[in-house]
């Protein structure tokens, strides 16, 4: 366990879709655990959540959000706080993450990650709300760099900084979104590696994988296709850089079937144990250099 | 939006707070007019910067052109039919306009189309519009009947122990999922008929009614005729069964509505689990499942 909280490494998960509620009752699929999708979860007394007790009663759940808009300079939505507790309770969530983002103001959301300044107001102000957010939950949460699509002018902080001084500050976890990371290096023209670099070891405790739709002058962050080469690759290196945490593999549009998800899910496994043993095998080759 | 201090062009980076970029920012996601104009000063236009390929514009264009697909996605999952029989342009329009007027306010986007149904009754250039809203009523109650809280249906074995002499005064409460309704237009049909053929029948007005509930986590519905719309309404409204069945036995449909046929219905609505509890007598105890 590297991170800090003792949060277990629950292997490779995907995210629980309707779509696979049948197999997946019918079947008791042989996955790790699953993400679920917080807010489909929390004004429902029906399918849903009945499936979800189900799935909770014979897997690790984890909860994921997309409305907690911890960036918002809205007043934190303590009823949503209430409600999220609820569920996380009631199916017994590993722990709960959400994004690094705002989705809106003034009472409105875009249900869109809207991207943040990487300002020191931005960040004193992040920083409270995530304090405000944990006594609440009473758990650290955890949260993850969303991809991004511009930049602001205003902005004094590299995002990778930005992510770790919010980390390190607020006392939260990190959830590195691996295809977040590359779609946004694309996207403004960083370098991937060096922004893993910046992140805090002992504060990671999940990572997500998912494809995305490249227009040539951008990438949208789509979660609609398999993950490409390049972004295994950069997993390997997180992996190496980080340690092994739970990782997930996210399909939300044109979803294959449950066995083509998890496919792609298991192919992390791979990537992992490529990587220790290739660093087993450096390791030895040390000794071996060492005592010659 | 001109009035909105977060908007004022002559702002710099140097006043730029968060507070002000986020709603500089959702103005240009949300407001009316493309991102292009509503970048209303050189000094706004500097506050995102450009890519090695994208102007700031065209980047700030980016969260603004997966704005209404993600609403239009959203409100197509609830009411697919009305999708159906406007056409994907048709309803995207719809959507547009729905949204300007009723963006989400909530952390979900399950009730985004809640306000749907009197909406459209609003609009004056909607195709069949009474149609329309008739089928957005029927598609609102069904999403609604979704998400309604699970409540066991009454057994065969509670229903048993109600003593006999006690049913006249009995009051039957409906299980969560229930709503009734009543329509100027065959929706219901239609509704079946796109889920079962992807096929539009033929539109006339036409008096129809129908009850939607949920079974085992399914959602169903059931046509019913009037006299049978109204006994269920009696019921659902608190009136014992007594009270219910002379509102239909009393009113206009005698002789055209028999004693057995109130039988015939009240099983089928017993057999489809349509009530959660037995309220007997005075006393108001329950006889649940």
């Amino acid at each position: 366990m590297a991170n800090r909280w003792g949060y277990p490494d629950l292997g490779f998960g995907i995210g629980l879709r309707s779509v696979h509620f049948d197999y997946i009752l019918k079947n008791n699929p042989a996955i790790d655990w699953f993400e679920v999708l917080s807010e489909n979860y929390l004004d429902t007394g029906g399918r849903p959540s009945h499936v979800l007790d189900q799935v909770a009663d014979r897997y690790p759940v984890v909860l994921h959000g997309v409305s907690l808009s911890v960036g918002s300079t809205d007043p934190v939505n303590f009823d949503y706080l209430r409600k999220l507790k609820a569920l996380a309770e009631r199916v017994k969530a590993h722990w709960i993450s959400d994004h690094l983002c705002w989705t809106g103001v003034t009472g409105l959301n875009t249900h869109d990650l809207l991207p943040m300044p990487y300002t020191d107001q931005a960040l004193r102000h992040t920083i409270e709300r995530v304090k405000i957010i944990q006594d609440f939950l009473e758990r650290p949460i955890a949260l993850e760099n969303a991809s991004t699509y511009l930049e602001f002018a205003a902005s004094t902080w590299q995002e990778s900084e930005f992510v770790a001084a919010i980390a390190e500050q607020a006392n939260c976890g990190i959830l590195l979104d691996v295809n977040n990371v590359y779609v946004s290096s694309f996207n403004h023209g960083f370098d991937p590696q060096e922004y893993i670099d910046r992140i805090p070891r002992d504060r990671v405790v999940q990572m997500h994988l998912a494809g995305h739709t490249n227009k040539g002058t951008h990438i949208l962050d789509t979660h609609s296709d398999y993950v490409i080469e390049t972004v295994w690759k950069l997993y390997r290196y997180a992996h190496r850089r980080l340690g092994g945490v739970a990782t997930l593999l996210e399909w939300d549009a044109n979803i294959p079937a449950f066995d083509v998800v998890h496919g792609e899910a298991l192919k992390a496994r791979r990537f992992r144990e490529q990587e220790d043993s290739a660093a087993v095998t450096a390791e030895q080759s040390e000794v071996i250099a060492y005592g010659d | 939006m001109g009035t909105d201090p977060a908007l004022d062009p002559d702002l710099t980076l140097v006043d730029l707070t968060l507070e002000k970029v986020q709603r500089w920012m959702l103005a240009c996601i949300l407001g009316p007019r493309t991102s292009e104009e509503t970048v209303v000063s050189e000094a706004a236009r500097g506050w995102v910067l450009p890519s090695k390929t994208l102007s700031a514009i065209e980047r700030l264009e980016i969260y603004r052109d997966m704005y209404l697909p993600r609403m239009e996605e959203a409100l197509a999952i609830d009411y697919p039919a009305l999708k159906h029989f406007l056409g994907g342009q048709e309803f995207m329009r719809l959507v547009k306009r729905y949204v300007d007027v009723y963006p989400s306010r909530s952390y979900t986007l399950n009730r985004l189309g809640d306000h749907l149904p009197e909406f459209v009754a609003t609009l004056t250039d909607l195709p069949k519009k009474e149609f329309c809203v008739d089928l957005a009523r029927l598609e609102l109650a069904l999403s609604v009947i979704f998400d309604a809280n699970e409540t066991p249906p009454l057994t065969p074995d509670a229903v048993r122990a109600v003593p006999e002499e006690a049913w006249e005064s009995a009051r039957l409460r409906p299980i969560e999922a229930f709503h009734l309704l009543a329509f100027d237009y065959p929706v219901s049909k239609y509704m079946g008929a796109v889920d079962r053929e992807n096929r539009s029948p033929r539109i006339a007005a036409k008096k129809t009614w129908v009850v939607a509930y949920r079974r085992n986590y399914q959602v169903h519905r059931m046509d019913l005729r009037e006299p049978a719309y109204e006994m269920l309404s009696a019921l659902a409204s608190g009136r014992t069964l007594g009270e219910a069945i002379m509102s239909v036995l009393t009113r206009k449909w005698r002789p055209a509505v028999k004693q057995s046929q109130l039988f015939e219905w009240f099983r089928d609505w017993m057999a489809e689990g349509v009530f959660q509890a037995v309220e007997l007598g005075d006393a108001k105890a329950v006889a649940a499942s």
